[in-house]
């Protein structure tokens, strides 16, 4: 990474306040392992992507390629070498790259300078700035390099919201209109990825189980025939897979209490 | 907290969840208002699952968020079908086909669900005198369920059939087998009986525009059509419908079902509670940093382009302040310096749109108000000079609303009223002179003196200078007679075509001329070569620092219209108004044409007012000299010249402003004019001529005669100084008798 970002780039991250664990969230416990910091860490950093994806009118899906592009970053290098906020910046740009909604990486700058100096004044057009986009600009490619240019995902949300009017017409329509099933699985899904879940699992049972975890959550009563309706909507997925993402997604709900 | 939602939630999970949600919302406000109400029902779990504890325990964690009203971020959204033929989502054959629920839960479920204005489509199986029977094959719209082999029939009664124009029974048209499109009218769920009808009123709003009526095959709906493929293809699965379906290869699919579905993805919900919208405050969004940003980057270009302006690189200002403009657009900053320079310049147009521009966006700022008052004065000024007051008008009023405290705007909106009424006044006047004067009949003998009079100023000019004499009473004399002769028979041709040339060369002399009387320096004659001499060397020393406003004045007269484009007429008073502004730099610059110091601002002022003051009188005077309708315009155009010939004044020749003082009282006026006048054409001859008749008029007390007189000689010496005229033989007899008539009639010594 030295080889592609200048010193001066480097320094201006830093000065960005983005050492892991440093600025934002709880200081990491003496108990926790190495294993458990990074967690903790990569938590932390997905939440930061995906503020700076409202803040930066990013749409769900890139905001989850950022995410992914993240997680399979960090599944083949460790976190002590790279910076990790700066990757996600880099992520974010390149997903916003990928997924066709272009983001400036001023923008992308300046929101997140702000996230780490709240309150601040926007930087001025100088040599820290450039620096700073320098920086995001080489990380970009390091991170197109280590994923061997491997970039397009299949997301679980365009499978999400075909099922989703799938089992609507199933449903009586006005108790489809008192019960806020859509929100609720949409904001299951976009949860899901503070955590690697999002890459361990096949996209389609993803979307089935935040669908399911919604409806339950509700208690729609869903017509029952030969098959269940998610037997259905993908074959090769079983009650097993179903609960087992389903407290993978649990327990990204509790991290959040000790991660932030 | 919705009750009722909590309730069914209760039912479904049973005790356990009522226990955990007591548990965990505790400090919940909502929740213990409705905590009560709750615990009356004892639940039981419906399904006799697993004791899912952990999704207990989430639910209950997360109840303050899954059930609060806000979360249900739409209402029910009216069902819009797509297009027929489009695609843009993958459009799926009812699930329950795949689920394969039982007959009977279909048929249940469907006569539960089934609402008025729902579309079925559905063949005639039977046509009756009261209406027709349909058997259903599927639904169209509004509902999606699989009841092909259910079998339902519905009743179309014949009310319900619209008749097709003609007067048979409306029933005829239909035949059995023919494929209906019809919308449901009426459900009896308890003794399943489906009414439906073919009138579009059956239909909601949203599904409106669906033709109702016989169908064809092809029509089908895709989501049935696709279930038939299914029902014969046992291998077709819901996966492989849905990626074989063109909709699920639309990229913004997602997009487009997410509005479909009523879930906002630019404040997208999430249940972790660091990401509740509530935490994401407006300043921390990118578009509102990047505002704040462009504006500090762009107001550090205007300061870097103000040290410019102020240490006289235009050019560089300008550069930094368009810089400045293209960071920011509208950045009130940068639009106002650069309104100011565009003013100083002289680029008064582009000025007042920058300053209206900033004012827009920030109506209190102090500088644009006073910068635009003062730019919409002197452009008042300049369109008083092109004779449009009403505009002018308008402008001076503009200013004295943004700022009634501005005193130039006041006086001069008081002097342009005057100006009008007196224009209206002089235009009365004027068509009372032409009733007047259509009466007079003059002899020939005195047009013939007139015309000798001319010529012979003419022949006297030419031999005392190249260039044009103060000969516009004389040319006026020859102009008038011309025109008068002109309007008789000619019994010369060419006195006749002289006259017609004097005519039309006079009546452009005339109105220059008319407007000076004896005070104002006669324009030269416009188509002698010195004229032109004149005009190319009098032109440069005004090119530099002039301003790019005559294009704006208009080319009415060919000698006029020089001196226009020789005076930078739009800087000449207003510069002063500048001084005070840091952007005023330079303000003598654009005072260019008299640059030269002499006159300063308070004789630039006085000059406005005195000009006023004495151009009604002199407009009135030139309004007796004159016959006919040219008099309005020529007063006009006197005010021009005056103010053309006051802004080009030169220092050489204020001694002359001495001698040509008049019985009029604006006489340091004059004086300016005097003096810009000799200073410029360099007619000393003129100027002595000129003044010789102001001498006589002086002594004459002004009289009306005397000015006439002037007037006319000024007219007839520049008429005749433009043309060469060979006298008629036959007329050199009659010079004598004409010369004496004149020296009995007038005082005024020949030239």
């Amino acid at each position: 990474m030295a080889r592609f970002i200048t010193p001066g780039s480097m320094e201006a991250v830093s000065r960005l306040g983005g050492a892991p664990g440093g600025k934002r969230g709880a200081p990491a416990l003496d108990t926790d392992t190495d294993s458990t910091r990074e967690i903790k860490t990569h938590f932390r950093v997905c939440r930061f992507i995906m503020e700076t994806g409202v803040k930066l009118g990013m749409r769900s899906v890139p905001v989850a390629t950022a995410c992914v592009l993240y997680h399979r970053f960090f599944q083949c290098v460790s976190v002590t070498v790279y910076e990790p906020y700066l990757v996600a910046m880099s992520c974010i740009y390149l997903a916003g790259k990928v997924e066709e909604q272009h983001l400036r990486t001023r923008d992308i700058i300046n929101v997140c300078h702000r996230y780490f100096h709240s309150s601040s004044e926007p930087l001025n057009c100088d040599g820290e700035f450039w620096d700073l986009r320098d920086s995001v600009v080489q990380c970009e490619l390091l991170v197109l390099r280590q994923l061997n240019f491997h970039v397009s995902f299949q997301h679980p949300h365009k499978y999400l919201l075909h099922y989703l009017l799938s089992v609507k017409s199933l449903v009586n329509r006005h108790a489809w209109s008192r019960t806020p099933v859509a929100e609720t699985t949409w904001a299951l899904l976009r949860d899901c990825y503070h955590g690697t879940m999002c890459v361990r699992h096949a996209p389609q049972h993803i979307a089935i189980a935040t669908l399911y975890l919604a409806l339950l959550s509700y208690g729609v009563e869903v017509p029952v025939g030969e098959r269940e309706w998610w037997q259905v909507l993908c074959e090769d997925i079983t009650k097993e897979h179903i609960d087992a993402i389903i407290s993978d997604l649990l327990h990204l709900y509790d991290m959040e209490a000790k991660c932030t | 907290m919705d009750r009722d939602l909590l309730r069914q939630t209760l039912s479904h999970h049973g005790q356990s969840l009522f226990t955990h949600l007591k548990c965990e919302q505790s400090e919940n406000p909502d929740f213990k208002a409705i905590e009560p109400d709750l615990s009356k029902a004892s639940y039981q779990r419906k399904y006799g699952g697993e004791d899912n504890a952990l999704v207990e325990q989430f639910i209950a964690r997360k109840a303050d968020i899954l059930f609060a009203p806000s979360w249900k971020s739409s209402a029910l959204l009216e069902d819009v079908l797509e297009e027929e033929g489009e695609e843009p989502y993958a459009i799926m054959p009812p699930l329950e086909q795949f689920m394969e629920v039982s007959f009977e839960e279909r048929r249940n479920l469907l006569y539960r669900d089934i609402e008025r204005g729902d579309i079925v489509i559905g063949r005639i199986n039977s046509i009756r005198d009261f209406g027709f029977f349909v058997t259903l094959i599927c639904m169209g719209g509004g509902l999606e369920r699989d009841i092909e082999d259910l079998e339902l029939t519905a009743l179309c009664p014949l009310r319900d059939v619209p008749s097709n124009g003609n007067h048979d029974d409306p029933l005829s048209y239909y035949q059995l087998n023919d494929l209906i499109r019809a919308g449901v009218k009426d459900i009896d769920r308890y003794h399943e009986k489906i009414t439906i009808s073919l009138q579009p009123s059956s239909l909601g709003p949203n599904l409106m525009n669906l033709k109702l009526g016989v169908f064809s095959r092809d029509d089908m709906p895709l989501q049935y059509s696709r279930s038939v493929r299914v029902a014969n293809d046992n291998t077709e699965t819901y996966e492989r419908v849905l990626e074989g379906s063109l909709g699920y290869s639309n990229p913004s699919n997602v997009e487009y079902l997410l509005g479909k579905i009523g879930v906002s993805d630019t404040q997208p919900p999430s249940l972790m509670r660091g990401l509740q919208s509530k935490h994401f405050l407006e300043e921390d969004f990118a578009t509102t940093i990047r505002k704040k940003q462009s504006a500090s980057w762009a107001l550090k270009c205007v300061r870097v382009g103000v040290d410019h302006f102020k240490s006289g690189r235009h050019v560089e200002a300008m550069n930094e302040y368009n810089k400045a403009l293209e960071i920011d657009t509208n950045n009130v900053e940068a639009l106002v310096a650069r309104g100011a320079l565009y003013a100083n310049k002289g680029s008064l147009l582009k000025a007042i749109t920058d300053f209206e521009l900033a004012l827009e966006s920030c109506p209190t700022h102090r500088n644009a108000k006073k910068y635009l008052c003062q730019t919409l004065v002197e452009r008042g000024g300049q369109l008083e000079e092109e004779e449009k007051l009403v505009t002018a008008e308008g402008l001076y009023r503009k200013a004295l609303a943004l700022d009634d405290s501005f005193q130039d705007a006041k006086e001069a909106l008081k002097k342009i009223e005057l100006l009008i009424q007196k224009s209206l006044k002089l235009r009365e006047e004027a068509a009372a002179k032409e009733a007047e004067k259509a009466k007079n009949v003059e002899t020939s003998a005195e047009k013939l003196r007139k015309i000798l009079k001319e010529e012979k100023r003419m022949k006297r000019k030419q031999r005392r200078s190249s260039s044009s004499s103060s000969s516009s009473s004389s040319s006026s004399d020859r102009s008038s007679s011309g025109r008068r002769k002109s309007k008789k028979k000619k019994r010369k041709h060419r006195r006749s075509s002289r006259g017609k040339k004097h005519q039309q060369v006079s009546s452009r002399d005339n109105r220059s001329v008319a407007d000076d009387e004896e005070e104002w320096y006669p324009a030269p004659p416009n188509t002698s070569a010195s004229f032109l001499d004149q005009k190319s060397s009098v032109v440069r020393p005004f090119e530099g620092p002039e301003s790019t406003e005559e294009g704006s004045q208009p080319p009415s007269k060919g000698r006029s219209h020089s001196y226009r484009s020789l005076s930078s007429v739009s800087d000449a008073p207003d510069n002063s108004r500048f001084e005070d502004d840091p952007f005023d730099a330079s303000p003598q610059r654009a005072e260019g044409s008299k640059g030269k110091g002499v006159r300063g601002d308070k004789t630039s002022d006085g000059d406005v007012k005195e000009r006023e003051g004495s151009r009604g009188q002199r407009k009135s005077q030139g309004q007796e000299d004159q016959s006919g309708p040219q008099d309005v315009p020529s007063s006009l155009e006197k005010v021009k010249h005056r103010r053309m010939s006051s802004s080009s004044a030169g220092s050489e020749h204020s001694r002359k402003s001495d001698q040509y003082t008049n019985d009029l009282p604006s006489q340091s006026h004059i004086s300016t004019y005097r003096r810009s006048d000799s200073g410029k054409y360099g007619s000393t001859e003129r100027g002595d001529k000129k003044e010789q008749e102001r001498g006589t008029r002086r002594s004459d007390g002004g009289d009306y005669r005397s000015s006439t007189d002037a007037t006319r000689n000024g007219k007839g010496s520049s008429a005749g100084g433009s043309q060469k005229k060979e006298l008629p033989t036959n007329l050199l007899d009659l010079f004598s008798q004409i010369a004496q008539f004149e020296k009995e009639k007038c005082v005024k010594p020949k030239k």
